[in-house]
């Protein structure tokens, strides 16, 4: 009984991380329509930074420089926001699927760096003796988890007010009329600018958080852990929580980690050990079919109510009588 | 009476479903007529001709032409069918040469008529094919309607419909551009045009239709019209279905 | 760094160039940065690899090379068929997903996290159905000849880039001296005057993902034959396609193919000067240098 606690609490824990993902995602997307496929190498940053600040001292990698953990989250987070803002410097002004490409590019690149840099990353073989939060409970598993699980979710919780505040505030009401009205956004001119690359990085300092939150939960990191399914993942999260929506987003994390957990552990139990691999490709495909059809069917998400509503990501609000006169437009 | 070429039945139409522009307008315009669309600004003459183009979403009635129902067909099918429009900007392909913007208006005809129709229209525009190499993003105000013109005319259409096609130009190129355009419709063309500019638009047409609102509100003879008060009325917000007199002098 | 870097880096560019032909046709007409594209390069070199053993099977088995060539006469056959069938995922992936996005008028960045997730299904149902191991198209060992210059080359290298160039000039002329390269030139830039002037908007987006499709199977060919076959060979072209497309200027052939022989000429520099390791980051830094000095690339049109 214990035992499927503790492994509850250790399953939601890492959900709730990936619910800050989405929050940040949130940010980015939801609120300001910018599209990041970068998601995998922003959450590296994180899990990265924090992991060589907080590290004891190791001959592999950089540092590690032993500092709190506190210490590295924070870290995490202003060295993520920092990448993301020179990212979005970049292309913000241009289409809006440069920064598609650009974000698509930067998370190879990172990806590229934490595996090359071996000095400072400790390369293909990872960081490891990542402080865990409340280390001195892990001879008890329960405490242990929960504590933690109590931990990321004040987190969460922080941040789902912090967000929804901020949404209401002059700032996210600014973003608000630069998104969903052309004139508005030119009169702003320069300061739409400004502001949609705050929200981009302030999305991307969320994503370090939670990748270095990860991090901690996890004790040990690898280039592989931020692979571009990662991002895949997260995407499909935010889709079916209902993008422009935070409650959403903390929910469809939970349910879609929920669904790839289920769905891994079903295939390691039922498929025989030589078709794993291909058990396991069929379960991305199903994500990616997934993603197509909500974008289809259901483009304000499953379950969330899209209160704060992502109206210009949904044009036109009416649809068209038939016949539609011009057949595509 | 024959039957009218281009017609509308209860019309309603516009770009969001519970938003119509265009309001159960019913106009027929008949071979040969030269028809000005007239109204206020935001009467919706812009958004009728689009309709009738194939741009704008129909909610309810019909656009036929000589018969053919074309309510659910696209632009290029409609065209086809003998329709040709004009927009009111970005009417030419402002990255190709004049040359190409009619090689491509003339892919719809079969290949061995294209040459020619193309010179029969160098002939009939003079400037175009003095300039046929230039690309049409370079050319004049009233050189571009006229490319815009000749691209339509190259199917030989039997109805041309032109939304302000005196809109940015000078005075004296207005009158050079509603010369040539009841050039064309003496041709046999027949006409259908969105105007702001009344008196001169008044002189060159059969009939006027005034748009309030998205409603026809008059339907008469232009001859006339220009010095009675009756516009004047419609377009400062008169209400009440204005009758003029009716089609004993259409020829 | 030797003469020989030039000579790896174009063979390498010469694919780039023809994947990035692709984008670049499909961004102008379509209007969006299409993520799935690399897939198509992996399905055609799948599909031709299939096809071929295929016919090898079928006829016997034994397949004698051609010429120089490291592969039998199987191989051109199945590239064929290939090509169409790359040409119909292309087309049934935009009647499934792109075409009734389109329809709905969906924003730009719908369409493209769409063909995000048509890339992720597309990639992992290659691994489903093939594993993950690399294949090849031949075992045939090739010896490089010298070229001149310095330079040495197999003769399936040569090959490659001689059809990449072939086609990009066949799909130069096709663009500016017929109906339907006029037709597809016009509705890259006014869609809606496009169809005012007859022309079916439709037709044109077909032939324009059957085109795109084909370029890509036969870049996946290509690196298939010369280096190997493998689901992320798609995905790890993507970037240099978008930075080729992007440098190239969007909508502009011969630039994409260009920059297609810059990006793979500056990777294998790269691989000479700092090492193969960093191959992958090129594209991008690339990608953020064009950004930076002149976002519409070498040829593109202003705006």
């Amino acid at each position: 009984m214990i035992d499927i606690l503790s492994y509850g609490f250790f399953f939601l824990t890492m959900a709730l991380t990936y619910g800050i993902v989405c929050l940040g995602l949130n940010v980015q997307w939801g609120q300001t329509g910018l599209f990041n496929v970068g998601i995998a190498g922003f959450v590296a940053v994180g899990a990265y930074v924090s992991s060589l600040l907080t590290t004891p001292e190791s001959a592999s990698h950089l540092g590690g420089f032993g500092l709190p953990i506190a210490v590295g989250w924070v870290g995490a987070a202003l060295a993520t926001a920092l990448v993301t803002f020179l990212i979005g410097a970049l292309t913000i002004r241009l289409r809006a699927d440069y920064l598609a490409i650009a974000t698509f590019g930067a998370a190879v690149s990172i990806q590229l760096c934490v595996l090359n840099f071996q000095p400072v990353t400790g390369g293909p073989f990872g960081v490891g003796f990542i402080p865990r939060p409340f280390a001195a409970l892990a001879g008890r598993p329960f405490l242990f988890g929960a504590a933690n699980l109590a931990l990321i979710a004040a987190v969460v919780a922080v941040l789902y007010l912090a967000l929804e505040r901020l949404a209401q505030s002059p700032w996210g009401r600014a973003l608000k009329a630069i998104r969903e009205d052309e004139t508005a956004a030119q009169a702003l001119g320069k300061s739409a600018v400004a502001f949609r690359l705050q929200a981009f990085a302030l999305g991307g300092a969320i994503m370090g958080l939670a990748g270095a939150a990860q991090a901690h939960f996890i004790g040990f990191i690898a280039p592989d852990n931020y692979q571009p399914t990662l991002t895949f993942q997260v995407w499909a999260m935010l889709i079916v929580g209902g993008s422009g929506n935070n409650r959403g987003a903390i929910l469809g994390s939970v349910v879609v980690w929920g669904i790839w957990a289920l769905s891994a552990a079903l295939i390691s139990a039922v498929v025989p050990a030589d078709q794993q691999a291909r058990a396991a490709s069929l379960q991305i495909v199903t994500i990616g079919v997934a993603l197509c059809a909500i974008l289809l069917w259901r483009p304000r998400g499953l379950i969330g109510e899209a209160r704060v509503g992502a109206r210009h990501l949904l044009r036109p609000a009416a649809p068209r009588k038939a016949p539609t006169p011009s057949g595509e437009n | 009476m024959n039957a009218p070429l281009l017609a509308t039945r209860a019309l309603t139409s516009g770009y969001e479903r519970d938003l119509p522009i265009v309001r159960e307008v019913g106009m027929e315009v008949h071979e040969g007529e030269f028809l000005l669309l007239l109204g206020p600004n935001g009467a919706g003459k812009s958004t009728l001709v689009k309709t009738i183009a194939g741009l704008v979403p129909v909610h309810a009635g019909a656009v036929t032409l000589g018969g053919a129902d074309l309510t659910a067909l696209a632009p290029h099918e409609r065209l086809r069918h003998g329709l040709a429009f004009v927009p009111q900007t970005e009417n030419v392909f402002t990255t190709m040469s004049i040359h190409e913007n009619l090689l491509i208006a003339a892919q719809v005809l079969p290949r061995p008529d294209r040459a020619g129709r193309i010179a029969a229209l160098y002939d009939m525009f003079p400037d175009l094919a003095r300039l046929r190499s230039l690309r049409a993003g370079q050319l004049s105000g009233g050189q571009r309607q006229m490319l815009a013109v000749a691209r339509a005319l190259i199917v030989g259409p039997s109805v041309l419909i032109l939304d302000e096609p005196s809109a940015g130009l000078a005075p004296k190129v207005v009158s050079e551009v509603f010369a040539r355009l009841r050039e064309i419709n003496r041709g046999g063309v027949t006409t259908v045009l969105v105007e702001q500019n009344v008196k001169a638009a008044l002189a060159i047409a059969d009939r006027a239709v005034v748009l309030v609102e998205g409603r026809v509100r008059l339907d008469a003879p232009a001859a006339g019209l220009a010095e009675s008060d009756t516009l004047g009325k419609l377009f400062l917000g008169g209400h009440g279905r204005q009758h003029g007199t009716t089609t004993e002098d259409r020829g | 760094m030797t003469p020989q870097v030039l000579m790896d880096g174009v063979v390498a560019g010469a694919m780039i160039g023809l994947g990035a032909i692709g984008i670049t046709l499909t961004y102008s007409i379509l209007r969006f940065a299409n993520f799935a594209h690399g897939e198509f390069i992996s399905w055609g070199a799948y599909l031709a690899l299939a096809i071929a053993s295929a016919l090898g099977t079928l006829t016997g088995g034994d397949v004698q090379p051609i010429g120089p060539f490291s592969f039998g006469w199987t191989l051109p056959v199945a590239l064929v068929l290939a090509v169409i069938l790359t040409a119909g995922l292309a087309l049934g992936v935009d009647a499934l997903l792109f075409g009734p996005l389109r329809r709905r008028g969906s924003a730009v960045i719908i369409l493209v996290m769409a063909s995000f997730g048509a890339a992720l299904a597309l990639r992992n149902m290659i691994e489903f159905i093939f594993t993950s191991s690399p294949r090849y198209f031949s075992t045939e060992l090739q010896i490089a000849a010298p070229v001149g210059g310095g330079m040495r080359a197999t003769p399936d290298q040569l090959l490659t880039v001689a059809v990449a160039l072939i086609l990009v000039a066949a799909i130069h002329l096709l663009l500016t001296r017929t109906a339907m390269g006029r037709s597809m030139r016009a509705v890259a830039e006014n869609r809606q005057l496009a169809g005012l002037a007859g022309i079916d908007a439709r037709r044109v987006i077909r032939t324009v993902w059957a085109l795109g499709a084909g370029l890509a199977c036969v870049a996946g060919v290509m690196s298939g034959l010369v280096v190997q076959i493998r689901p992320e060979m798609g995905l790890d072209l993507l970037l240099p396609l978008f930075a080729a497309a992007i440098l190239g200027g969007i909508g502009s052939v011969p630039g994409a193919m260009l920059a297609g022989l810059i990006v793979g000429v500056a990777e294998s520099m790269t691989v000479a000067v700092v090492g193969a390791e960093w191959r992958a980051a090129v594209a991008f830094v690339i990608l953020v240098v064009i950004l930076l000095v002149r976002p519409r690339g070498l040829f593109g049109r202003a705006g």
